[in-house]
Formats: C-alpha cells, sequence, structure tokens
C-alpha cells in the first residue's frame, strides 16, 4: 500500500516534531499512530518512523480494501423497491392500524398503500425485487439485504448525518473519511475519498457529510462533478485566467520551486515548507490524472449502454423521467470503478439532492410512483452495471458496495399517493468484498412498520463495524482524540454482523 | 440471528463482571471513576494565586519583561536560552499580520527601519494596536472559538441576514478594549445586565451563533419526539458553546452520563441547559439609542399596567356574573363544538415553488345551469401565522363552460389576471352573472399566494347559484389541475362541503344568540364607574399604540431571545418567556427523562456556588444573568486562565495548554503553569484588558525571538519548541492569505462594519439554498473587503477559504487546521479571485510606472516584504518579461514566503 498521495501531505512545524504533535493532536491512540505511520511511509518522516510502533498493516487480514457507497438521499422507500410485502397488498386501501400509537413526521397515517409496484422473484436466491430495480436482478444474488435498520430520527438532516457520519449533530467526520484515515490512500495522484454528488446539487447538510471535521483535513473527501468544466473546483485556472497557458505554467511551476528552494535555504527543519513545494508537483500531477480518470470517451460502447449512459440526448424533458436519471447515475457509477481501478479508496454516490420541489430526491410525500419511479430505475440500472463491471475486472471481490438511506417510508400512505418518514424500519444492502450475497439479514414485520424482532434491530453502527472489519478494520480501535474523547465512527455502539460476512 | 449485549456503561457497578468480554469496558469504568475521584485534583479548577516571578541567572538576554523571566527561567534549567532577537523586517511583518491581520507596506517597513529612537517597537506596537483592524483581526479568533455562522446549517439551510450585528459587536469590542468580565457578562445576559444597551442585545448573538435545525425546530412541534431531540441538541449547543468558550471544559461530556473524566455531574450539565431553557436563537428589535429603548421599553410598561387593570375589571365583572356566567360559558362551548364542522378547511392546490404558476380547480354542476351568481369563500390556516384568507390567489379568473376541459366555448365571469386582488380574509366575494348557462365553473389562479417561501392556491367553498337562488353547488364533484388531498382538513369536496369560515348554520346562529346573551350579561354586571374606567383604558391604549407608532424603526439583530411564534416552531413566548421545564435525560434520551433540574451551573468551582439563588417564578433572564456572575466573578479561575491562554496561543502558535477548549484531565497539561497563572492574575487584577496582554507579550523578549533554529543543541531536546527557546514560524490563516492577496493588488476595501458580503450567488432560495460561489464575479467591489465581513454558510464552505483551513462554523474551533494540500495549491493557483487580483496587482505595478525590472522589483518587496536578491531579482525580471505581469503577481501569491511568516 502507497500513501504518499496529495491528500497526506501533513502540516508540521519540523520534522522532528511532527510525529510528536500528530500523536499528541490525536491523543496518541491507535489513531495516531496509524497517522504517524501515514508519514512514515510518506518519507517525511522517514528518520523517525524506524521507531514507530505504526499501524503498518490493518488490526486483521482484510476482506476488502475499498468502498463504494451508494446515499439514496431523502429516504428511499424499502417497502416499494427491496421489502416485499404481501400483507400490505392485501390490505391495500384499508385503514391503516398499527397496534399502537405512532407519530409521524407530516400527517402520512392514511391508509394503507401497497407497493406502488409488482414485485417478482430473481437469482439463484429468489429474492423478491420491484419492478422499479429489476435492472439488479442480474447481480441480486451478490447482495445482502438487512431490512431491520431502525434510525433515530425523522428529520432529514439528523438523519443523514447519522447514516453519513454515525452522528446526528454536525461536526462530525464522515464514513469515507474515517477509513481514510484508518488505511491512507492507495494512489499518488487522486484523493483517497471521492464523492459524486447529485449533479443537480448537494442533499441535506451538503459537503458536511463528507468532511474531516476533527480529522487532519486531508482525509475530507474531494467533490468531484464529472460533466462539469472544473471537476475539482480550481483544478484548473478559468476562463479569467486568460494569460495562463501552458508555457507560463511550466515556468510558474518552475519559478516557484526554484524560490521556494532558495527560501527553504536555513529553514530546513521547517517540513511544513518542504511539504509544499511537494503540494505543487502533487497538484501538477493531479491535474493530469483527474481528468483521464473522470474521461469515459474511451469506454466501449456495450458498457456505457450497460450502464444506461446516454450518448445521444442533448436536452431532457422538465418532467423527472427515467432516461435522465439513468444516464445521471450512470456516468456517476462507471467513473466510480474508473476511480477505484485508479487506487481511489472510497467513493460515495448520491442520488438525489435536497429536499426541494419539484421533487428530485426521494422524499416522496407526495407521490411515490411519480419520484421514485425514475431514480429507481435510475440508479439501479447504473448499480448494476457497476457490480458487473466491477466482478469481470475481478474488483468485486475486494469493493465493498453499500447502499443506504437516512429512513424509510410508511406502509401507510400520505395524501393516496406519497409516504411519510419511516425511521423505525428501513433497508440497506451491501455487495462485493466479503459479503455473503443473496441473502436477508433482519427482517421488517409484516407491513415494514418496525423490525419483526424489534429487540434486535439493525443499527447504522453495526453496518459501520462490519464494512470496517471487511477492511480489515476493529472499529473500537480506529479512534482519535477530540475533545477528551477518543472518538470513534461508531461512537460507544456497533457490532459486527458476523452473518453478512461469507 | 445474533443476540445484542446491551452494555450499561454507566451504572454497571465496578467487579460485577459476568462476561470476560467486559472486563476491559469495566476497566474503562473504574478507571473513569477513579478519574472522577481525583478530579477535584484538576490543575485548572484550582484557586488562582499570583506566582512569585523567577529569578534568572543569563545577563545576556533581556529579561526585563516578566514574561520572559518565566521563559527563561525554565529554559535555563535545561541548560538553554531564549535566541537572539529577529531583524526588523522580520519583526514589522511578524506584528502586523498577528495584531491587524494585513501585511505591512514598503514604506512602513523602511520607516520602521530606519527609526533610530529607542521606543520605535513600542510606538509600533501602540499604533498597531489603536488600528481598527486590529478589532477584526482579533474578532475572527473569538468567533472561531464560538462558531459563529450566518446560515443555520442542517438541512434547508437558511441565511441568518441579521447575525452580523454580532460580529460588528466582537469587533468593537475589542477595539475599544471593553473588559473582559463585561465581555462575557454581555454574551450571556447583556439584556438582564446592560438593559437598554446596544450591546446588551447584538451580544446575544452569541448564545445564537451555532447551528439551528430548521426543521426538527420549525416543521416538527416541541410535543413529538424529534421536535424533542432538535431542541434538547440546540440547548447542548449553547451549553457547550458557554463552558467551552469561557471555561475550557469539555461540558457536553456529560449530557448521556456524568463526565468520565472531570468533576462534572449529568445534574450540573442539565442545570446549565435549565439556563437557557426559555430562548431560542431568532431575530429580535432592539433599538442603538438607549433613550429610545427606554422610551419604548416605558410603552411597553404602560402597556402591560392598562392590560392588567383592564383584565382585573373583567375578572371582578365575570365574578359578579357568577354562575350565570358559568353555564352560559359552558353552552358556548357546547355550541362552538357543534357549529365547528370538523376542520373541513377546503381546498388547496399543489404548493409550488414560484408565485406565477397555473392552478384551477373546478365544479361539475351536473347538467347546465343558468347562473346567477358566484360566491367565493376564502380558507383560513394557522399555517405560518396565515390565518384568514389563507391561499386566496393574488389574481385570478373565473370562467364557464359545458366542456369539463375548458378547451371551448369557455365564457368569461369574472377576471382579475391585470392586478393583484387585495387579501379579502375570510369575507366572502360575490360576483353575478347575467346571461350564461353551464355545466361546469372553474377558478383559475394565475398568480398564486404566498405561503411560506413557497406558493399556492386554497378556497374553503364556492357557491353557485341559479336564478332561483338555490347553490347548486352544494355537494358536487370538484376537480382541479393538482390538489393536495389530506384529509380532514385539505380536499377537494371541502370545496362543495356547505362549510367554510364564518358560515351561518343553525349550530352558529345559536352560538351568536348565546354569544350576544353573555355580553348583555357582563354589561349589566360592570357598574357605570367600571364601564368608564374601561373605555378610558381603551382609550389610553389606543393613544399608547398611535405614540409607538411615532418611534423610529427598530433595529433587528439574530441573537438568543424568548421567541413568539405560532405553529411548530411556538417559542415560550406565549407562555409568557417561562422557562420549559429540564429534566436529567437517562442516556441523554428524550424518552427517558428523570428528575426535573433548576437552573445552575458546575460544583467543581469550590469558591462559587453551583446552584443560582433567584426566587421561584423570576423572569427568565435571571437565569442567564447569575451564570453571566458566576463566569465572570474574579473567582473563576477556569475563565481568567481560558482567555490568557487562547490570547498567548494566537501570538505564538500554540496555548501554554495546546488544548485551548478542554482544561480537563484529558486535556493538555500547561506547559508553563506558573506563567500561565501568572498572567490569568497580570489580567484578572490588573484593568482586565486584552490590549494590555497583548501589549505585554509582543513586546517581551520571547515573543521577538528570531524563528531560525540558531541552537542545535535546542532543537534536539526541544524539537517541538514547547520551551520557547526561539519563535514559531507561522502559516497565514485563510483569513490573511485573502486579505494579503487583495491589500497588495490595491483592492482591499477597508469599509467596517454592516451587513456581509456574499461571494456566491442564492440559487432556489425558496426551499433549499443553493449557495452557488461559482457563479459569483470576484471582481465585484462589494466583495473586495476584509474577509471578516464574508457571509458565512454553514453547509457548503466557500471552497477557496475552505482549502486554505477557514474555521468551519458547525463545529467549536480552538485552534485552526494548519494543513498543506494539493487542493491547496490549485486553490492558491487557480481559483478566480487569485486570477482576478494577479490582474488588479500587475495593472496596479504598471499604473506607478517604470521598467519590467522596477516594476517587478516592487511586486516582490509589496508582496514579501522585502526587497528581491539580486539573483531572484534577475529571475523573476526574466519571467516577467517572458510571460508577463499577471503571470508573475499569481506565482508571489503561491510562495512558500507569502504564505509563512517567520
Amino acid at each position: 500500500m502507497k500513501n504518499n498521495s496529495p491528500f497526506h501531505q501533513l502540516r508540521s512545524a519540523s520534522p522532528a516534531l511532527t510525529r510528536r504533535e500528530f500523536l499528541w493532536r490525536s491523543g496518541g491512540g491507535l489513531g495516531g499512530i496509524a497517522l504517524a505511520s501515514l508519514l512514515g511511509r510518506d518519507n517525511l518522516l522517514a528518520a523517525d518512523s524506524a521507531s514507530n510502533p505504526a499501524m503498518r498493516a490493518p488490526h486483521f487480514p482484510p476482506r476488502a480494501k475499498r468502498v463504494i457507497q451508494l446515499f439514496m438521499a431523502g429516504a428511499a422507500s424499502h417497502i416499494d423497491l427491496f421489502d416485499h410485502k404481501p400483507e400490505l397488498i392485501k390490505r391495500d386501501g384499508q385503514k391503516s392500524d398499527f397496534g399502537e400509537h405512532v407519530e409521524a413526521f407530516q400527517d402520512g397515517l392514511g391508509p394503507w398503500l401497497k407497493p406502488v409496484w409488482d414485485f417478482k422473484p430473481y437469482g439463484q436466491c429468489g429474492r423478491q425485487l420491484s419492478e422499479m430495480v429489476s435492472a439488479l436482478g442480474p447481480v441480486v444474488d451478490d447482495i445482502a439485504f438487512v431490512h431491520n435498520m431502525v434510525g433515530k430520527t425523522g428529520v432529514h438532516s439528523q438523519a443523514t448525518y447519522l447514516q453519513a457520519t454515525g452522528f446526528q449533530l454536525p461536526g462530525f467526520p464522515g464514513m469515507g473519511a474515517w477509513v481514510t484515515y484508518g488505511l491512507g490512500s492507495m494512489n499518488d495522484n487522486l484523493p483517497a475519498f471521492v464523492v459524486l454528488p447529485d449533479h443537480r446539487g448537494f442533499a441535506s447538510n451538503g459537503p458536511k457529510n463528507w468532511d474531516s471535521a476533527f480529522l487532519p483535513p486531508q482525509f475530507a473527501g474531494t467533490a468531484i462533478f464529472p460533466g462539469r468544466a472544473n471537476p475539482i473546483a480550481d483544478l484548473m485556472p478559468g476562463k479569467r485566467g486568460d494569460f495562463i497557458n501552458t508555457r507560463s505554467e511550466a515556468a510558474t511551476h518552475e519559478l516557484l520551486a526554484s524560490l521556494n528552494h532558495e527560501h527553504l535555504k536555513n529553514r530546513e527543519s521547517d517540513a511544513r515548507l518542504d511539504a509544499r513545494i511537494r503540494s505543487y508537483e502533487l497538484a501538477a500531477r493531479m491535474q493530469l490524472a483527474a481528468p483521464e480518470a473522470l474521461d469515459i470517451s474511451k469506454e466501449p460502447d456495450y458498457l456505457l449502454d450497460l450502464y444506461g449512459i446516454d450518448r445521444t440526448t442533448k436536452t431532457w424533458p422538465k418532467e423527472i423521467n427515467a432516461r435522465e436519471e439513468m444516464d445521471a447515475f450512470g456516468r456517476k457509477a462507471i467513473v466510480a470503478r474508473r476511480l477505484i481501478e485508479r487506487g481511489v479508496r472510497f467513493v460515495q454516490i448520491w442520488s438525489g439532492n435536497d429536499n426541494g420541489f419539484p421533487r428530485r430526491n426521494w422524499d416522496s410525500h407526495e407521490d411515490v410512483h411519480r419520484d421514485h419511479g425514475p431514480l429507481a430505475m435510475g440508479f439501479a440500472r447504473g448499480t448494476s452495471a457497476l457490480i458487473q463491471d466491477l466482478k469481470q475486472r475481478g474488483l468485486l471481490d475486494d469493493t465493498v458496495i453499500l447502499w443506504t438511506t437516512e429512513f424509510g417510508r410508511m406502509p401507510s400512505s400520505q395524501g393516496g399517493k406519497g409516504r411519510d418518514h419511516n425511521p423505525y424500519v428501513f433497508t440497506n444492502w451491501l455487495a462485493g468484498g466479503g459479503i455473503k450475497g443473496g441473502i436477508v439479514c433482519g427482517e421488517s414485520d409484516e407491513f415494514g412498520y418496525k423490525p419483526l424482532d424489534r429487540a434486535n434491530p439493525t443499527e447504522v453502527y453495526d453496518i459501520h463495524a462490519t464494512v470496517l472489519h471487511l477492511l480489515g478494520i476493529d472499529h473500537e480501535r480506529l479512534t482519535f482524540r477530540h475533545n477528551s474523547i477518543n472518538r470513534r465512527l461508531t461512537d460507544v455502539h456497533g457490532h459486527v454482523i458476523k452473518e453478512l460476512i461469507a | 440471528m445474533r443476540t445484542k449485549q446491551h452494555i450499561d456503561f454507566f451504572t454497571t457497578p465496578c467487579g460485577s463482571g459476568i462476561d470476560s468480554a467486559l472486563i476491559a469496558i469495566l476497566l474503562l469504568w473504574c478507571i473513569a471513576a477513579h478519574a472522577r475521584e481525583s478530579a477535584t485534583n484538576l490543575w485548572s479548577i484550582q484557586p488562582l494565586v499570583c506566582p512569585n516571578v523567577p529569578e534568572v541567572q543569563s545577563k545576556i538576554v533581556d529579561c526585563s519583561n516578566p514574561v520572559d523571566r518565566f521563559i527563561e527561567a525554565k529554559l535555563e534549567s535545561k541548560g538553554l536560552h531564549l535566541s537572539p532577537e529577529a531583524d526588523r523586517r522580520t519583526l514589522i511583518r511578524r506584528l502586523y499580520f498577528d495584531l491587524i491581520g494585513l501585511p505591512p507596506s514598503p514604506e512602513e517597513i523602511e520607516t520602521f527601519i530606519h527609526d533610530g529612537s529607542p521606543n520605535a517597537y513600542d510606538k509600533l506596537v501602540d499604533r498597531l494596536l489603536a488600528s481598527p483592524q486590529y478589532g477584526e483581526r482579533w474578532a475572527r479568533h473569538w468567533l472561531d472559538v464560538v462558531h459563529f455562522g450566518e446560515t443555520h446549517g442542517y438541512d434547508k439551510d437558511k441565511p441568518r441576514p441579521n447575525a452580523w450585528p454580532y460580529r460588528d459587536y466582537v469587533i468593537r469590542s475589542f477595539n475599544e478594549d471593553k473588559p473582559w468580565p463585561r465581555f462575557v457578562e454581555e454574551q450571556v445576559a447583556g439584556d438582564v445586565l446592560y438593559p437598554f444597551t446596544r450591546d446588551g442585545i447584538e451580544a446575544l448573538g452569541f448564545i445564537a451563533a451555532g447551528p439551528w435545525d430548521f426543521i426538527g425546530h420549525a416543521e416538527v412541534p416541541e410535543s413529538k419526539m424529534d421536535g424533542k431531540v432538535a431542541r434538547n441538541l440546540d440547548r447542548d449547543d449553547m451549553v457547550a458553546n458557554t463552558i467551552q468558550s469561557f471555561n475550557s471544559l469539555t461540558v457536553q461530556c456529560a449530557r448521556c452520563h456524568d463526565h468520565k473524566f472531570d468533576p462534572i455531574s449529568q445534574e450540573d450539565y442539565y442545570s446549565l441547559q435549565a439556563v437557557f431553557a426559555a430562548v431560542d436563537r431568532a431575530d429580535k428589535a432592539y433599538d442603538f439609542d438607549p433613550a429610545m429603548a427606554r422610551n419604548r421599553a416605558r410603552l411597553d410598561r404602560a402597556k402591560k399596567n392598562l392590560e392588567t387593570e383592564r383584565n382585573e375589571i373583567r375578572e371582578r365583572v365575570r365574578k359578579r356574573a357568577g354562575d350565570a356566567l358559568t353555564k352560559l360559558d359552558a353552552a358556548i362551548a357546547e355550541a362552538e363544538k357543534a357549529s365547528k364542522k370538523g376542520d373541513a378547511f377546503g381546498y388547496h392546490s399543489a404548493i409550488e415553488p414560484t408565485q406565477n404558476q397555473i392552478q384551477w380547480v373546478q365544479v361539475d354542476l351536473g347538467r347546465v345551469v343558468h347562473l346567477d351568481k358566484i360566491v367565493m369563500h376564502p380558507a383560513k390556516d394557522e399555517f405560518n401565522n396565515i390565518g384568514e384568507g389563507f391561499g386566496f390567489p393574488v389574481r385570478f379568473k373565473i370562467e364557464a363552460a359545458d366542456d369539463p376541459a375548458f378547451a371551448q366555448n369557455v365564457r368569461s365571469i369574472t377576471n382579475f389576471a391585470d392586478a393583484d386582488f387585495p387579501n379579502p380574509g375570510i369575507k366572502e366575494l360575490s360576483f353575478s352573472v347575467s346571461d350564461i348557462a353551464a355545466r361546469f365553473v372553474r377558478i383559475t389562479a394565475t398568480k398564486l399566494a404566498p405561503r411560506q417561501n413557497d406558493f399556492n392556491f386554497a378556497l374553503a367553498e364556492l357557491e353557485v347559484f341559479d336564478t332561483k337562488g338555490t347553490n347548486v353547488a352544494l355537494g358536487a364533484t370538484v376537480d382541479a389541475l393538482d390538489s393536495v388531498e389530506s384529509p380532514p382538513r385539505w380536499q377537494k369536496s371541502n370545496l362543495t362541503d356547505g362549510w367554510y369560515p364564518g358560515a351561518v348554520t343553525p349550530e352558529s346562529a345559536e352560538l351568536a344568540r348565546l354569544k350576544s346573551e353573555r355580553s348583555e350579561l357582563l354589561g349589566s354586571n360592570t357598574p357605570s364607574d367600571e364601564r368608564s374606567r374601561l373605555a378610558g383604558i381603551n382609550l389610553e391604549l389606543q393613544m399608547l399604540a398611535d405614540e409607538d407608532a411615532e418611534l423610529p424603526k427598530t433595529h433587528e439583530a439574530f441573537v438568543a431571545s424568548v421567541y413568539s411564534g405560532s405553529g411548530a416552531f411556538a417559542g415560550t413566548g406565549a407562555n409568557g418567556g417561562r422557562p420549559r421545564p429540564i429534566f436529567i435525560l437517562n442516556r441523554g434520551s428524550v424518552e427517558n427523562p428523570g428528575k426535573e433540574v433548576g437552573p445552575g451551573t458546575l460544583h467543581c468551582i469550590a469558591s462559587l456556588p453551583a446552584r443560582f439563588d433567584i426566587p421561584p417564578d423570576h423572569p427568565e433572564g435571571e437565569r442567564r444573568a447569575a451564570l453571566a456572575k458566576w463566569l465572570s466573578s474574579t473567582n473563576n479561575p477556569l475563565t481568567w486562565r481560558s482567555i490568557v491562554n487562547r490570547v498567548w496561543q494566537q501570538h505564538f502558535g500554540k496555548g501554554i495548554v495546546e488544548t485551548p477548549n478542554d482544561f480537563g484531565n484529558m486535556g493538555g497539561q500547561p506547559s508553563h503553569p506558573e506563567l500561565l497563572d501568572w498572567l490569568a492574575c497580570e489580567f484578572r487584577d490588573g484593568g482586565q484588558s486584552l490590549k494590555e496582554l497583548n501589549r505585554l507579550i509582543v513586546t517581551s523578549t520571547t515573543y521577538r525571538q528570531a524563528s531560525a533554529v540558531s541552537n542545535e543543541r535546542a532543537a534536539s531536546m526541544d524539537a517541538d519548541n514547547r520551551l520557547l527557546w526561539r519563535m514559531n514560524r507561522r502559516q497565514l490563516e485563510a483569513e490573511a492569505v485573502r486579505d494579503a492577496m487583495l491589500s497588495v493588488s490595491g483592492r482591499l476595501d477597508l469599509k467596517m462594519g454592516g451587513p456581509s458580503f456574499q461571494d456566491f450567488v442564492i440559487e432556489k432560495p425558496e426551499h433549499s439554498p443553493h449557495y452557488e460561489y461559482e457563479l459569483h464575479d470576484p471582481d465585484d467591489p462589494a466583495s473586495q473587503r476584509r474577509t471578516i465581513y464574508r457571509f458565512l454558510v454553514r453547509s457548503q464552505p466557500e471552497p477557496f477559504m475552505a482549502a486554505l483551513d477557514c474555521a468551519d462554523p458547525s463545529m467549536q474551533v480552538a485552534r485552526r487546521n494548519e494543513s498543506v494540500t494539493a487542493l491547496q495549491s490549485l486553490a492558491l493557483l487557480n481559483n478566480s479571485l487569485v486570477v482576478t487580483l494577479s490582474k488588479h496587482f500587475a495593472a496596479k505595478l504598471e499604473r506607478d510606472g517604470g521598467s519590467i525590472a522596477a516594476q517587478t522589483h516592487r511586486a516582490f518587496y509589496d508582496a514579501i516584504g522585502r526587497p528581491p536578491t539580486e539573483e531572484e531579482a534577475a529571475q523573476l525580471t526574466q519571467f516577467a518579461t517572458d510571460y508577463g505581469m499577471e503571470n508573475l503577481c499569481r506565482a508571489l501569491f503561491n510562495l512558500n514566503e507569502f504564505a509563512f511568516v517567520d
């Protein structure tokens, strides 16, 4: 594993004190040692790293090296996509009765509402999938479903934070930040943690969902918008930089290197200055590497078709539609594969942006059919292609795929065609690196209202603990000292779900 | 199926381990318990006793400043000494960035270098401390700590257009060198302790500085669990902000259980929540002028007194009316229930993001009818305080047709499509029709009614009368373009159900009769003197209202205040500002409330009472005032240690305690505990002036040392420089980088204060605003101000500032990150601001004239603070000749020497 990515150029006051300072700032926990080892391997601290009992390998042999997290913003309905509920079909239209007081987020306690689409069995395992996600049929035997997820809140922002960072409040690092903090990068010219937001914009909380918070800033997710002129912020000078050309750029880098090296004389002990010189070299490398990684023009047609990428349509209808959603998600999915191939550790793909109108996310209070339909067909097509593509390249074995959302939706209707929030139960699913495919691990009750076994639900901490486990990390030992507390992704919770592991 | 081990960390007794897997946890618990026991030994809570200033041996080092004697004495004990003084060029650049956050001009540098007077340095310090830019520089440090932001954060990250007065308050306070205790008190209880002052209100922006969950407050009422969670976390933020900022303890660790390492009980923590239990984050009206504020308060008081008197008279009357009134009131209540036709509000269109969307609703009369009159009854809904006339279209038309699609033979009945229609409240609107026979009647809203950052069309009832005077629409089928079906309140069929606000039904006629009977009863029980007094009171109230209307407009600031609202976010205003009851929450869960607690604070400061001796039924502000006094007390050692450590950190890059927000057992230990205490005592007992503290520190020999490593032995013994045997080299903060670039390129507008400039364009403001930084024009002069005046968005940080490690307003930042990353290099090379300012810098140089060599020389001096060496000059001039001055300026902004201060 290499760790000399540009995102691991760390601050330091002098070479010798860097490690000490880092250990101090991170409380000297395992996390701190892991971090120091990154520095050691980065040769910034070569002299000092020999004496450093670093986390040179993960806590135990990993099953996977990388993660692709798919986040459905706005709360995707488990009932209409993955969690088949015949009882609801039977009782469709009847007055809903939960047998207890239910606190709905809005007024979504109308009559029972059957799944908006028909379900059919797929694969060897015979898992039932909704018509809208039938594209996942060919890969359903790779997927393990967790239908008994429970949340803590029906408020989008808090719930998004909870699934993304393990905490309901702002100020905590995203899962990808923790993973790259623990394992470092595997490439030397791209970020270790990349986020592909919905092309329309950010979901609840925006970039705070992939922030490094109290972890060192180089572990923050880097947002990439593949379609934009500058897919990474400030990757290239914009149109205002008309005085900049290839020659001037090369000369500028040369001038900077020369003057900075001159400045470094008599200041050699300050590792930050040297690191900064190198950060300009790395920036130049990334300017070449990133566009190459994002360029899908050389991908074969059959593969672009598999991902649902449309190469002809220039303008899309105003109304939400499946073809456009497939194209948008497919482009992110194939870019995710290209990034993974190039050593990116953690990719997070978002489907859906904020909770505004008209709906362009999964918050279908008004009309599940209208809004869930295109979004589901979009993500399912791209995701199925991604899984098949990774498998064919032998990358699925060590890449964990995690599908999540902030909470589920109620089995009762809201305003006839919509569904209200259901933080009481929802679905996650995993595939790839070390996951046992074709199984269900944890079920919801006959309505999809709460877990079948209410005493033993699955929480986000368990999912996070399991993914870290697959990466060879003990979730209780990946810590960072902040404000007196050895912080963990899983707070004081979390159990590795052994049943999920092949 | 796996089962879960629910381990109760905090109630499991030591030694009862039944599962070997628990041992580690139990051990931790035991350590924690031990830590709590010994926690009273915690260094930071010990009383402040002024230590003696130590003697030093060295005859070479100037230790006339007591600060130096603490530092030198410790160095001498290791056989080390302070380093030699830095040169003047280095000192002036260091002082400028440190005290005002801007670079010195070449002229200022030359003047200082050539100032032969013995007090040249002191004069420079005086000048910088007196500069208005000092407050702008030092306010930013405080705003980091208190996590000041100008949007709510979370989902639907709405702007706070009135948050900036707090920022200006902080700048003003630093520039005025406000005594620290007053600064502390104003921020927690300025409205109570310094009533009628501008500062006393604006300072309360401190409590409101942090994020706020808009959905959890404004869309979920306090009665729901999600609403309770949101409010609990909101108070948690207030408590953490207060105690961490002023006292450097991590009190928020006691939300779910007693603090594991520090002497803070869960009860202490919730007592602190109780201090803030009545306030919310909201806009508050106030006056700058104390006389005006007093006058307004006088009017309010007079109004309240009159209202009280009126209520007393009414109460006496009610008593006299006795049983008859009680019976009548019961009958009225009964009749009101009967007359209320459920909650069938009416028809409600889909909610639209823009106002000029079309929405229509129509009735099918079942057959062609000769129309005589159309009557519209507006709806009523207290949503967003709208009430009567809710959803009534601003522009609309009424049409009749026989074709349900209204495609052919459409006849117009009335059309208000060209001018706005004033909202009628719930007054019915009647339109007579002549010579029209039709089966369908359609109302089309062509301009919707504003709702809450969005728009709709709603109507309670539509009546269609035929020539016989029969409402033929009653019970008719209703169709609409897009209707919100949310029974019972809103559904299409409500439009023809015969009920609307104010509808006269047999039940409502009975109600009216009872009400008139009631007013007669009250009248007959009101003697003439009281009757005339009531009339007098009403007259006086009217006069007060008139006087109030004459007063100048108030200002608005986003601060902590008792909020009065209706709907989900009600605040405590309706309850007279009575604090919400606060319970100890078991494991921090709102579903498990334990004992109720009153207002209080931490027990660990032995010399100060931890529970506030204030009478029951006190105004809520008394709670905050008591906490403010506790915080500002000369007997609270944390307050004084905390602030002198923060100031020290800003001057040296590291605090004497390296965890400025955590003076607990898990935080850092002071490197120079005696110095910390001496500074705290000096500050507390010597005028409580921050500027004097700054002066004391920056005039020390310690501060004036060179940053170069001149002593290899020191470097090997103390590489971290904890002992301060040299000055620390500093990386410029994001604000200093941006301000310096603006300054040297001649574009910095030093205008102070006022609303923040926005370096983004807001798209989709009506729901979840998108802050589009790329759409901003960096050439907009309004944005070329000091960075402290930048509008701070929580959910989407500005990419350039974020790459340079600006503070994240979602968390309390005690110390900035200092990173070196490739993304930072890209930002400094390519961000549109840098590119734009490179052009301005080049244009300025060109305007000032001279050869390329002369321009290059000046550019380098402006940016770096020294003339280039001969070699550098040759290299730079060649570059400028080959690639132009713009490229040269861009390169200068990217030099290490630009970004670091020796």
